[in-house]
């Protein structure tokens, strides 16, 4: 230190990016400034807010740990209150834990009463809740007579916690202000205190602010004008500056650093408790825990439980006992007990959900024992970070779990964790350019080449992409403020399901907001945010695959075939590998993807840890650190599996026990993780940062540091360079989608209950996965082909048969298969009344026509037609079209139709003369009421047409020999340009069966309107099979025949020549992935 | 269908479809837009496009699409707005052009035209031949034309639409019965696509079904119902004339006409609710001479005097005097421009029960209002002599930068501060002015003595005179705005730091100084790192 002469200051009104839309710069920034000029400390006051104040808190605690001793320097965590009724806009920082849990809970307040994303508040909320606060006051230069009241009322309220704030910011009469604050302060009898009330860390940041400003204003930086600041003064500023800028006041000064002292509250005193609810009266959280687990146990295994569970119980639950979890543990058994008490299927999974614990709880369904998982440790103790458990739900009924949760723990008790949403590439680019005055066009433009949406700065091509130049400097200027905005954060939102519960008030901890969605509530810190403070959360997630198995369970108890659980289903069944093998996945969970099916016959999936592989190889992570081929060489034969090992002086055999079962390969996120430890030498504490800043790298930097270590570690150690480099680019792949073998194992045993049932009830599988959508990758149509080949008869759907949703009925021949009735839920636009109202008229007898159907089930028009263009008399032997007629025939907008009717019967009315229906009409007229048609493909009619085009069909290029050069022409069912975008995926189907084409990048740019648009495509390329006989079309040449699809309809017939794109839209879109 | 003399030509009906109307109005534009482009359209939160050019079209981008689709599908698309006031108001041009062909001209939104021609193709060689020099006319206009000739309106319009049909009501497609989306759905899900298979039917179970309008439809096409046209209308331009039997020669003889062409002038702009902005006084004198007086007003206007007044001014302000020669025979006022004008009575309301006195401030509008009638009148006086480029007056702009802070516009000008109550920086409390009431243009460079870095200056030398400070008040700090930079950057330019000072004879000045010292001076070409300059920006009064 420089000695008592070198003036001392503290910045205590700083705003960050978290002031919404005003503040520039990140928390972490504003603390490194403060370091940077070697202030004593930093007051971090956002908006009514304190959403940005772990993330300052943290940037302090890792440049503590980077300069590897204590720094004399303070963070305060605040809030800058503004106030809705006039009042001066207030500061305020906690003296002490119970300050800061009334700041929280004054902002809970304003928050609770007002929208998502806003905060009223009024001067007597604070002034109700205002005790061991400390409060700076910042009226205006003009001070309305409002602010002078609000001021003598706080000064009365809070005698001697309050301060008057005076700033320089070189406006032009800093220094007659200055002295007219001073007067002031004396004459109320307040300390006067020096700021700099900062809205960036440093000058350079202006123009970020500038138009940050301009978007909350909608408006362009050129036409803002006066709306902005002058100039880029409020940044944060070195002591020295500001002693010269106050030296006719230079006890505002040493008033910084009397707050300083007196806010003595920090984060890390915010301690989480569990709540006591799960646990019964006279017992302890621990005991309860104990004697629930060893309870489970013994049911298990009423033989005795085995030793080795014995041991991993003992050691998991003294774990549990010395972290202090067990009320954690409790809370999440509690709440999956009242979803299976619900009937509700859940599956736990993550880190802490390896455990035996956990799977005697009933929390996850993985055995430990069985399944021997590579790590052992669930929880880390040196790390001393809270555990953390997903459970996933069946997604129609999670709703049900968190309302529970709420109902148990109270509101001001639970709550969703925060999503920080920040800017990425496409809003950067889109609100940039609006603050730049750009034109919308123009910005679409470049928004529109951005694929993919996490990368941290937008490239160059990106920009040329779009066609234009960064030599234009309107378009560097655009790229520049772009680059800045990627990762500001924008608002807040809710987490997909993170709970946080405490025991005491959770409003005393985190302000609670409300969320957009009724009923729900949510606080302000983000996953990150809640761990780095120790505290914990369980995720209630929602999977639609749950829903799927369930519905699935409960078709097979309808229909006698077996009264299936998530436990309960024959495991290792041969013939579902076999299936696997084939890469017949279309509908289950995970491997059902186009990337997946031409995996699984490479991979070979003959035992539930391979599907484990199969759900974890297809990822980021194994695929950018080259990982996969290694690994199918060695599984293969094709390659020897040999270890990795470092020179000499080191154990050779190092890595054996970590990458025995994978081949020599690492594939999981953990395995990745304890490479760095073992081969790299990091310390566990380093491994973790490593974890996190992969988790968080959008918007926390950093992982060079890291790429140096590890690489240089390993060939330090005698690993080849190149292993080294692809372990940490696969550890760089997973930071953008972690995936650790906990997360695997348990997607895998859905894997193998989605194939189980696919496999053995194909008709229940496919009603149950039609009655969950939308779901997964593929669409109705695809659906109930695949079950059709399955031998699934498929029904249509019928008013004399249908209900609501699709069902099962017995086949006709009595072999006693099950054949699928197409529900009226597969009719666009037809309504849950209406198909219940039909049901319900049926027991009074067959329905004689339509008319009677009408009267009886008191059916709209609308639903009328519905049914008539879906073909829904055929039990009426009433053909499409005359029941389109009939049903046409009361004019809408005449209401009440029948009802008024019931009495009347219409006038009988001549035949009419319609012409009859062609084939390939009835076939579109399905695809546009049901999206798909058990009558026939619409390339079975173009089939001629086609062929004169000596266009193949796809069977003919499945049997092509490798290297044939063929044309073939499909719907196009899904287009996927996956991971860097250098090639495209696009799957044709025709009437024979499926094709795969593969599109390089340059040729899909150079056909970017045909690719892009079709829906009926020509693909001309050359076959290539590969050993394990995949097959691919690669594909230079795609044309457009869309026009042909209409041609087929009597709709498109006519109107193919003077086409509105509606006419085109008889096969539905293909879903398309990025 | 109304009855017709066995003598009076047959009804014939032509029309004029123009397919590609709106981006035909843009091809015709100064700047049009590089093909292909589209003109788009918002509808909910989605853009779509509503209208497409040729080459567009020709690439499969069809109205009704939304834009990220189309360009997805053809990223170099260009994008203008659609602008459906415009386009009708090309229509109502091109309806113009077609009045010589005949008196009935209908327009038929948003895109066709139908005349009735029955009368009048003989005089042109017959509807062909008329058909053709209208197609002529048009594409020489730059306009895409498909036209038709029918029986009936609706059938000459429906084969301008439908060209396949050949000519042939039967062969039209059910969408020419213009029946909504709906029921010609529900036409063709019956499998009835074409007109005649409509026609088939029975009446009743069309009417059934599709309503009374569907038969109705049917029975116009073919003719056995009518079809009113409503042809085009317009106001009648604003033009007022006297034709004199008897020359007028003297100066009080014209000024009688022109107060009475006024008179008239404004009863009728009274009568619209208008106020004329500019008068063209046109006399024709009996030699072939001919004399214009144009007259432009700030203001929206019908105070017969007060235009009268201010063309006694006009001519007054001529070089040339207005030399009637042996006389003028015709005088000739035409309104070139109008604003809406509503009626008011200033009298009245002066006088009348004060009730809404209460609000004070309604009053002090009114008083406003006269002062601003007479400012005004003085403006229009002082433009029409001198001319409206030589009367300015300043408004506020939005930047901090002091010479940007203002711009000029003509006194006439109906620009007024914009709504967003910009207006000019007052000073705080009882501070002094923070901006004096001159400015140099370029601000004159100065030296000068001043306390490093960034403090007040002591001592500055100004066109050759020194000054000694002896008060200062600053600095004001201004930034460069740099979304004005010419490279594209974020940072660079210099900021400037104002100083108010006042010297020892009591002189006050507004001096800055160019760049701070621990900013980049200029570009690099410019000698690197330059000191601050300072400069003589303004003075106060």
């Amino acid at each position: 230190m420089n000695g008592a002469q070198a003036p001392r200051f503290a910045e205590l009104v700083a705003a960050s990016a978290f002031s919404f839309l005003e503040g520039a710069s990140q928390p972490s920034d504003m603390i490194a400034a403060a370091l940077a000029h070697g202030l004593d400390g930093l007051g971090l006051a956002d908006r009514n807010s304190v959403a940005g104040v772990v993330r300052a808190h943290v940037a302090l605690r890792r440049a503590r740990e980077r300069a590897g001793a204590d720094i004399p320097f303070r963070f305060l965590p605040g809030a800058r209150l503004v106030f809705a009724d006039g009042a001066p806009p207030i500061v305020a920082y906690a003296e002490t834990r119970a300050g800061w849990g009334r700041l929280t809970r004054l902002l809970t307040t304003g928050n609770r009463r007002a929208e998502k994303g806003q905060c009223r508040l009024a001067l007597e909320d604070l002034l109700a809740l205002h005790e061991e606060l400390l409060l700076i006051a910042l009226p205006s230069e003009t001070l309305p007579c409002e602010h002078g009241a609000a001021l003598a009322m706080l000064r009365d309220a809070a005698p001697g916690r309050l301060w008057l704030a005076a700033t320089m910011q070189r406006s032009g009469t800093d220094r007659r202000r200055l002295a007219e604050r001073a007067a002031l302060a004396s004459r109320l009898g307040l300390g006067l205190l020096a700021t700099n009330d900062c809205l960036f860390a440093t000058p350079g940041d202006r123009p970020l602010q500038d138009v940050l400003r301009c978007i909350r204003l909608k408006t362009s930086v050129a036409a803002a004008g006066r709306q902005l600041a002058a100039n880029a003064e409020r940044h944060i500023r070195p002591a020295a500056e500001m002693a010269r800028l106050f030296r006719d006041q230079p006890h505002a000064l040493a008033a910084s650093l009397d707050i300083l002292e007196r806010a003595a509250f920090r984060l890390d005193e915010l301690r989480h408790e569990y709540p006591d609810e799960p646990v019964p009266e006279g017992w302890t959280a621990q005991a309860w825990l104990e004697h629930l687990s060893w309870e489970a146990a013994r049911r298990r295994c009423p033989d005795g439980v085995p030793e080795r569970l014995k041991a991993k119980l003992d050691e998991e639950l003294g774990l549990i006992g010395r972290m202090g979890y067990a009320n954690y543990f409790l809370t999440v058994h509690d709440i999956v007990a009242f979803a299976q008490g619900r009937g509700i299927l859940c599956q736990g999974r993550g880190s802490a959900a390896n455990s035996a614990v956990c799977f005697l709880l009933g929390i996850t369904s993985v055995d430990p024992m069985r399944h021997d998982l590579l790590f052992s440790r669930f929880i880390s103790e040196e790390r001393a970070e809270p555990p953390d458990i997903d459970v996933d739900f069946e997604h129609e009924r999670r709703e049900e779990v968190m309302q529970y949760i709420y109902a148990r723990y109270g509101r001001e008790r639970a709550g969703i964790a925060a999503a920080h949403i920040h800017y990425r590439p496409r809003s950067a680019v889109r609100e940039a350019g609006k603050a730049l005055g750009l034109s919308d066009d123009m910005t679409a433009r470049i928004a529109g080449t951005v694929w993919g949406s996490h990368s941290r700065i937008l490239e160059d091509e990106r920009v040329t992409d779009a066609g234009m130049t960064l030599e234009n400097p309107e378009v560097a200027r655009l790229k520049g403020v772009a680059d800045r905005l990627l990762g500001l954060p924008r608002h807040l939102s809710q987490h997909v399901g993170g709970y946080v519960l405490t025991k005491g008030r959770l409003d005393e901890i985190v302000p609670i907001h409300n969320a957009a969605m009724p009923d729900r509530t949510f606080i302000e810190w983000d996953k990150d945010d809640i761990g780095a403070l120790g505290l914990m959360k369980v995720d209630i997630l929602a999977l639609g695959m749950l829903s799927c198995i369930a519905r699935a369970f409960e078709l097979l108890r309808q229909n006698g075939l077996g009264d299936y659980g998530l436990d309960s289903i024959p495991w290792e069944d041969a013939g579902v590998y076999d299936m696997l093998c084939r890469g017949d996945s279309i509908g289950v969970f995970q491997v059902e993807s186009r990337a997946q099916i031409n995996m699984l016959p490479r991979l070979r999936p003959r035992e539930f840890y391979d599907l484990a592989i199969q759900v974890a190889i297809v990822r980021p992570g194994p695929i950018e650190g080259e990982m996969v081929h290694p690994y199918l060489r060695r599984r293969q034969g094709i390659e020897r599996v040999e270890f990795p090992s470092p020179a000499p002086p080191h154990d050779p055999d190092e890595l054996k026990t970590l990458l025995g079962r994978t081949c020599g390969v690492p594939l999981f996120q953990e395995q990745a993780m304890k490479l760095a430890i073992v081969a790299a030498a990091f310390t566990p504490g380093e491994a973790n940062r490593l974890r996190r800043s992969m988790a968080t790298f959008r918007h926390a930097g950093g992982m060079h540091d890291f790429e140096k270590k590890l690489v240089e570690g390993m060939v330090a150690r005698g690993y080849a360079r190149d292993f080294a480099i692809r372990c940490y680019r696969q550890i760089e792949g997973f930071g953008s989608y972690g995936f650790p073998e906990s997360h695997a194992i348990a997607f895998a045993r859905l894997v193998y209950i989605s194939s189980w049932l696919k496999c053995r009830h194909p008709a229940a599988f496919a009603c149950a996965i039609l009655n969950s959508q939308p779901m997964g990758f593929y669409a109705p149509a695809q659906l109930v082909r695949d079950a059709q080949e399955h031998g699934v008869t498929v029904r249509p759907a019928d008013v004399s048969a249908s209900p609501w949703d699709n069902s099962l009925e017995p086949e006709s021949s009595g072999s006693g298969n099950l054949a699928l009735r197409l529900g009226f839920r597969q009719i666009g636009g037809f309504r849950r009344a209406w198909a219940d109202a039909i049901v319900a008229a049926r027991p009074e007898g067959a329905f004689s026509g339509l008319e009677d159907i009408a009267r009886r089930a008191r059916l709209p028009p609308r639903a009328l037609r519905l049914l008539a263009d879906a073909d829904a008399f055929g039990s009426l032997a009433l053909p499409r079209r005359t029941a389109h007629w009939e049903a046409r025939r009361t004019p809408p907008g005449e209401l009440p139709l029948f009802a008024a009717a019931q009495a009347i019967e219409l006038a009988d009315e001549p035949a009419a003369d319609l012409p009859p229906m062609q084939a390939a009409q009835e076939m579109a007229a399905d695809y546009q009421a049901l999206r798909l048609s058990l009558k026939a493909h619409p390339l079975h009619f173009l089939r001629e047409t086609l062929r004169r085009d000596g266009i193949s069909s796809a069977a003919d290029v499945a049997q092509a020999p490798s290297g044939r050069r063929m044309r073939m022409a499909g719907v196009v069912l899904v287009r996927q340009r996956p991971g860097k975008g250098n090639a495209m995926f696009i799957t044709l189907e025709d009437e024979t069966g499926i094709t795969n084409i593969l599109l390089w990048a340059r040729d899909f740019e150079r056909q970017r309107r045909q690719v892009t648009a079709a829906r009926l495509m020509v693909a001309e390329g050359v076959v290539q099979k590969s050993r394990e006989g995949i097959i691919h079309l690669m594909t230079r040449r795609v044309e457009d025949r869309s026009f042909l699809l209409a041609s087929l309809s009597d709709e498109g017939a006519r109107a193919a020549g003077r086409g509105h794109p509606r006419a085109m839209r008889i096969i539905p879109q293909s879903r398309d992935f990025r | 269908m109304p009855p017709t003399s066995p003598n009076s030509p047959a009804p014939l009906y032509l029309a004029l479809l123009f397919p590609f109307l709106p981006s035909d109005r843009c091809s015709r534009s100064t700047a049009p837009p590089e093909p292909p482009f589209a003109l788009v359209g918002r509808s909910g939160s989605a853009q779509r496009l509503a209208a497409v050019c040729p080459r567009a079209r020709a690439l499969g981008l069809l109205p009704g699409l939304p834009l990220a689709d189309a360009r997805a599908q053809e990223p170099r698309l260009a994008v203008v707005a659609h602008d459906p006031v415009a386009d009708a108001a090309l229509l109502r041009a091109l309806a113009r052009l077609c009045e010589d062909a005949t008196p009935t001209v209908a327009i038929e939104r948003p895109d066709a035209l139908l005349l009735e021609i029955g009368g009048s193709s003989h005089l042109f060689g017959g509807p062909q031949a008329l058909a053709d020099r209208l197609r002529q006319r048009m594409e020489a206009h730059g306009m895409h034309l498909r036209e038709a000739l029918g029986a009936t309106p609706d059938a000459a319009l429906a084969f301008a639409r439908y060209p396949s049909a050949d000519g042939m009501i039967g062969h039209l497609p059910v969408a020419a019965l213009s029946l909504g989306e709906d029921a010609e759905r529900g036409l063709r899900r019956a499998g009835l696509a074409l007109v005649r298979d409509v026609a088939r039917q029975p009446r009743a179970a069309i009417a059934a079904r599709f309503g009374m309008g569907a038969a109705l439809a049917l029975d116009r096409l073919d003719g056995s119902a009518p079809r009113p046209l409503s042809p085009r209308r317009e106001h009648a331009p604003l033009r007022f004339e006297e034709r004199l039997a008897e020359p007028v020669a003297t100066a009080d003889g014209v000024r009688a006409i022109m107060a009475r062409l006024i008179e008239r002038a404004c009863r009728r702009l009274a009568r619209r609710g208008l106020g004329g902005r500019r008068f063209d006084m046109s006399l024709f004198r009996t030699d072939g001479q001919t004399h214009g007086l144009a007259m432009e007003s700030g203001r929206p206007t019908r105070d017969p005097a007060a235009i009268a007044r201010l063309f006694a001014e006009r001519i007054e302000a001529l070089a040339d005097p207005l030399d009637p020669g042996f006389g003028y025979d015709r005088i000739l006022l035409s309104i070139g421009r109008t604003d809406a004008l509503a009626a008011h009575q200033p009298a009245l309301e002066a006088a009348g029960d004060r009730v809404d006195d209460r609000d004070g401030d309604r009053v002090g509008d009114r008083d406003g209002d006269r002062r601003n009638d007479a400012l005004a009148a003085l403006i229009d006086r002082l433009s029409i002599r001198f001319g409206p480029a030589r009367l300015l007056r300043l408004l506020p702009a939005q930047s901090h930068v002091p010479e940007r802070a203002e711009r000029r516009v003509e006194a006439q000008s109906a620009e007024r501060r914009s709504a967003d109550a910009l207006s000019w920086p007052q000073p705080l409390n009882a501070d002094p002015p923070a901006r004096p009431i001159f400015l140099f243009d370029p601000p004159e460079p100065v030296e000068v003595l001043a306390e490093v870095p960034d403090g007040p200056p002591f001592r500055f030398r100004w066109r050759s005179i020194q000054h000694r400070v002896a008060c200062a008040e600053g600095p004001e700090r201004i930034a460069p705005e740099w979304w004005r930079l010419k490279d594209g950057a974020l940072h660079g330019g210099r900021t400037r730091d104002y100083w108010r000072v006042e010297d020892m004879e009591g002189r006050r000045f507004w001096l800055f100084r160019h760049g701070l010292c621990d900013e980049p001076q200029g570009a690099p070409r410019a000698g690197g790192m330059r000191p601050p300059g300072w400069f003589l920006h303004g003075l106060f009064a």
